[in-house]
């Protein structure tokens, strides 16, 4: 079976947005470095595809919420590095704070007790 | 622009494969750093990178327009594809263009002929009324009966009289004289159809009136041809039937009348000292057009009308007794019909492109079977199904684009040759060609062209398993039983289809054949007709009428090489006719409208001999039934059947007219002398009228044909007549003229032309079913060599393999065979009007007709089952 990256795309897409503008807030950093931080920041758990990775980086660039720039390495190979531009911050801010509900909205869910006991 | 677009795009799929490149030897040296080995590390990194052209592509298509490349790119690789396979290009796209081109052919006529538009303003409101009767079915209207219906009738906001004329062109400046048709209108005409005159003004209310002046309107053609198109021709004067008209206007060059008309004029000239225009009972040669009101349907006009008509039949039994009125949309009166041979012509080509279809959709599958591997490898190389797919559809798009481009060429001969193979006035004007609609049609017919034929073969070939084909090599992989049904299913449909377009062909062909073969009732051979029409003053008394004809008469007889020649009325086969009442001495009085009707004509003595009539009683005409002579007539064989069954026909009475009791004239009797046979003057495929003949001397007529016998050339001749008409009267032009034979080949021209398209449209579909068999066979057998090698090696003999192929092509043909006559019982039924005297479910032509395609079928199968018994087994064996 070949596998369904156009079908991940969409399940993350948000996720993957978001994940990617918090890495760059530290930094510019290039697609394999982005990758890496994710993996290791969410303790090795959550691996990024290539396959969705690359289509995020360049759908973002196109937004105009990152910006890209080749720069030389430490061992002078051209990489494309990556950065947050001033409107990526304000979108990482909203996509953020939407998060931060999703996450209060399905906690509710989850522990309904929790609520009832606040009424 | 595009250049910078494209060098963009470059720089960016460049830029994007090397940040992919770096991205792995990053991982690959952070797994080295983790002391794994190079090449252990290398080899990780791309695994755990995934499929990099997947990754290429998606990300690529956040970019935008990456349709539009990709695009470009499938139709460049399919060009590059199709270049390499020439054979299969060239037969696909010419079988596509037959398919394309036919129909564009045919879709130009349905356009030109039932779609156009018509240049009318709100052309949906116009409908055409006639009056009709029980007895002959649809005649014109009179005129007092059309100005009732316009004081009585509600539903129109507008109606006009239309009285088609003809009139000798003639007199200064025209070299020699003509005749021309003309209309005389009412005067809101013009500004009811929303046509305004190209040049000078329209008609004035006043020009209804009779004896207003004289004035008229060119058409567009006629101002060219005879004034030059000269700008300053309002004011100048044309002389038609030896009186001056003022020219008034030209009339707009797109203008499009019912009859092929020169001159237009107020219906005052017309009605100006003409018996004709107060006479309820003289229906004479008209058309009504109204435009209904806002919001009021043909039906409810209709209702109304025949209410009007019911209401005028009992006000005037004389005239209207049993007379009703027909409506109809003004688009039904130019298509006439026509409708049903379009139609059936247009559902032939389209199964001609069915056909055309299957077998490129065939020949794909053929073609994919060996691209399996090419498919597989690109599946595995990460291009995902949607993408190979797309890459088959832009192939067979390219294929469909190019059989539409040739297709168009020859649409654009098919036209041409199309056009002149119809009888001219057929199509009252409408203009057929490769107009903007025919063209978008024809691209409309290569996008769904690409989706029959090339939809199927690309599911088939995306659907497959990647790795099993790899692993097979893609040889024997294609051997899938789901592929051979579906290149049997489509054969079958070729089959079928093929079958219903022979029985259509066939059922003309026998149609046809019964056609030609009616006796008409005269012999057409070496019969030249022609037209001359009295119209000048120099003919307003008898006398001179008679002697004009005599002196023709004389004239012509004397040329040398004419074995006879006469004068007559209504000549078969011209579309021309007469009737009018009589009643037969002694019968009983029938109610006004139900009087014997017979055609009239009226002949000079030696009328029956050129025509090669039969008389079949009694005698013809002599020189004696002359004015001063007792009233004499000849019947038709229907008439003295019908009126005098059991009894001589000969010396029986009858008198012109109903016979009125209350009038106070002493009868006069006309005495039949003889009985010749039925003609058929409504043309082969309709029945004979009863009819009369008179003596010219009798029945004074301004416009009679010349007919004669001869074997000399008929131009040669032609020109012979005309002179010796000049020198009886220089004005008087000789027109219409046409052999007898030539208005027998117009009558079934029609039917002849259907019968030669729908032929030529079902050999080509033969043709390509028996290709469709053929590959089918033929590439099974190319797939069981092996098995064949084996059979034969185990004992089996030439003959049983045969019989194998055989039955194979024959199980296909059989089957489609079966599903076609099916096919063909549901459809012939349509084309039912189109035959004569054959039933559309003719067994004789179904079983002809499956019979041919049972022997085509063997035909296709046994070049390949040949090939299948000189199989060499050994070699068959080594194959493997």
């Amino acid at each position: 079976m070949k596998p369904r990256y156009q079908n991940r795309i969409e399940l993350l897409q948000g996720t993957l947005d978001l994940l990617i503008l918090q890495t760059l807030r530290w930094g510019p950093r290039h697609g394999y470095g982005i990758s890496q931080a994710i993996r290791a920041n969410s303790g090795e758990i959550l691996q990024v595809d290539t396959g969705s990775l690359y289509p995020a980086l360049h759908r973002l660039e196109r937004q105009k919420w990152i910006r890209a720039e080749w720069k030389l390495s430490e061992n002078n190979q051209r990489v494309k590095l990556y950065q947050l531009t001033p409107s990526g911050k304000k979108q990482l801010a909203s996509e953020r704070s939407r998060w931060e509900q999703l996450q209060e909205a399905i906690g509710g869910i989850l522990n309904p007790s929790a609520k009832e006991s606040e009424t | 622009m595009k250049f910078l677009f494209w060098r963009n795009r470059r720089q960016r799929q460049d830029e994007l494969d090397e940040e992919i490149q770096r991205h792995l030897e990053m991982a690959a040296r952070d797994r080295m750093d983790r002391g794994e080995d190079a090449s252990v590390a290398k080899a990780a990194a791309h695994r755990e990178f995934g499929n990099a052209a997947l990754v290429r592509e998606v990300t690529h298509d956040q970019w935008g327009w990456a349709w539009l490349e990709n695009l470009f790119q499938d139709l460049h690789f399919g060009l590059r594809i199709l270049r390499k396979s020439p054979g299969f290009t060239i037969v696909a796209v010419l079988t596509l263009a037959l398919g394309i081109g036919a129909n564009t052919a045919i879709f130009s006529f349905v356009y030109g002929v039932l779609l156009a538009p018509l240049p009318y303003r709100d052309a949906s409101q116009l409908v055409v009324l006639n009056e009709t009767t029980p007895r002959v079915g649809n005649v014109s209207t009179s005129y007092p009966n059309f100005l009732d219906w316009r004081v009585q009738s509600r539903s129109f906001a507008q109606i006009a009289y239309i009285e088609q004329m003809s009139f000798n062109l003639a007199g200064a400046g025209v070299s020699q004289p003509e005749n021309i048709n003309g209309d005389s209108v009412s005067p809101n005409f013009l500004s009811m159809m929303g046509i305004r005159p190209f040049l000078g003004r329209d008609f004035e209310p006043s020009e209804e009136k009779a004896g207003s002046p004289r004035v008229l309107l060119l058409s567009y053609p006629l101002w060219q041809s005879h004034f030059g198109a000269d700008p300053n021709v309002v004011g100048r004067t044309i002389t038609l039937n030896g009186n001056d008209f003022v020219i008034i206007g030209v009339l707009p060059p797109d203008y499009r009348s019912l009859d092929n008309n020169s001159v237009m004029l107020p219906i005052g000239v017309w009605a100006t000292n003409n018996p004709s225009a107060a006479s309820r009972e003289d229906r004479g040669d008209s058309t009504v057009i109204g435009r209904l009101r806002p919001g009021v349907a043909l039906v409810q006009a209709r209702a109304e009308i025949e209410g009007i008509a019911a209401g005028l039949a009992q006000q005037y039994p004389a005239a209207n007794d049993q007379f009703g009125i027909r409506l109809r949309p003004i688009r039904d009166a130019f298509v006439g019909n026509l409708q049903t041979e379009i139609l059936v012509l247009f559902t032939a080509v389209m199964f001609v492109l069915l056909i055309a279809c299957a077998n490129v959709a065939n020949l794909l599958l053929v073609r994919g079977a060996a691209r399996t591997k090419e498919m597989a490898l690109r599946a595995a190389f990460g291009a995902s199904r949607l993408r190979i797919m797309r890459q088959m559809l832009t192939e067979s798009f390219v294929l469909a684009v190019l059989g539409g481009a040739l297709g168009l060429a020859l649409a654009l001969a098919g036209t041409r040759v199309l056009t002149r193979l119809i009888p001219q006035g057929t199509l009252v004007g409408a203009s057929i060609g490769l107009n903007g609609s025919v063209l978008l049609f024809t691209a409309g017919v290569v996008v769904l062209a690409t989706l029959v034929f090339g939809m199927a073969p690309a599911a088939h070939w995306t659907k497959r398993d990647v790795q099993a084909e790899l692993k097979e090599g893609g040889r024997t992989a294609s051997i899938g039983s789901a592929h051979n049904r579906l290149r049997g299913i489509l054969t079958i449909t070729e089959i079928s289809l093929a079958l219903v377009l022979l029985v259509g062909a066939g059922l003309m062909l026998k149609s046809l054949y019964r056609l030609i073969n009616v006796n008409p009732g005269f012999q057409p051979e070496r019969v030249l007709t022609m037209d001359m029409y009295l119209s000048s003053e120099r003919y307003s008394k008898d006398p001179a009428v008679l002697n004009f004809w005599q002196q023709v008469l004389d004239g012509v007889r004397a040329l040398p090489g004419v074995e006879s020649a006469a004068l007559g009325t209504n000549l078969p086969l011209t579309g021309n006719h007469s009737r009018t009442d009589i009643t037969i001495e002694g019968m009983a009085l029938p109610k006004p409208g139900s009087f014997p009707h017979p055609d009239v004509h009226t002949i000079s003595p030696d009328y029956i001999r050129t025509m090669g009539m039969t008389l079949e009683r009694g005698r013809t005409f002599t020189d004696a039934d002359d004015e001063h002579a007792p009233l004499v007539a000849l019947v038709n064989d229907k008439l003295a059947r019908q009126f005098w069954p059991n009894a001589d026909p000969i010396g029986k009475r009858f008198m012109w007219g109903p016979f009125d009791p209350a009038s106070k004239n002493p009868v006069k009797w006309v005495t039949v002398v003889g009985v010749v046979d039925d003609t058929k003057l409504y043309g082969l495929a309709n029945p004979s009228r009863l009819e009369v003949y008179d003596p010219f001397r009798q029945d004074i007529y301004h416009d009679m044909d010349l007919v004669l016998k001869s074997r000399l050339d008929s131009s040669a001749l032609t020109s012979e007549i005309r002179s010796v008409v000049a020198s009886i009267d220089k004005d008087e032009p000789i027109f219409a003229i046409a052999t007898m034979n030539k208005l027998v080949s117009n009558d079934v021209s029609a039917p002849r032309l259907a019968l030669v398209l729908l032929g030529v449209f079902s050999a080509l579909a033969v043709v390509l079913a028996a290709i469709g068999i053929y590959g089918v066979v033929s590439y099974s057998v190319a797939q069981r060599t092996h098995e064949i090698g084996v059979r034969m090696t185990l004992g089996a003999q030439p003959r049983d393999i045969l019989r194998m192929i055989l039955g194979q092509g024959g199980k296909m043909a059989a089957i489609g065979i079966g599903v076609g006559i099916g096919a063909a019982f549901a459809l012939t039924g349509l084309m039912s009007t189109l035959l004569f005297s054959v039933g559309a479910s003719d067994p004789a032509t179904f079983a002809a007709v499956a019979i041919l395609l049972v022997l085509v079928a063997i035909f296709a199968c046994y070049i390949p089952a040949r090939r299948a018994m000189r199989v060499d087994p050994m070699v068959a064996l080594r194959y493997e």
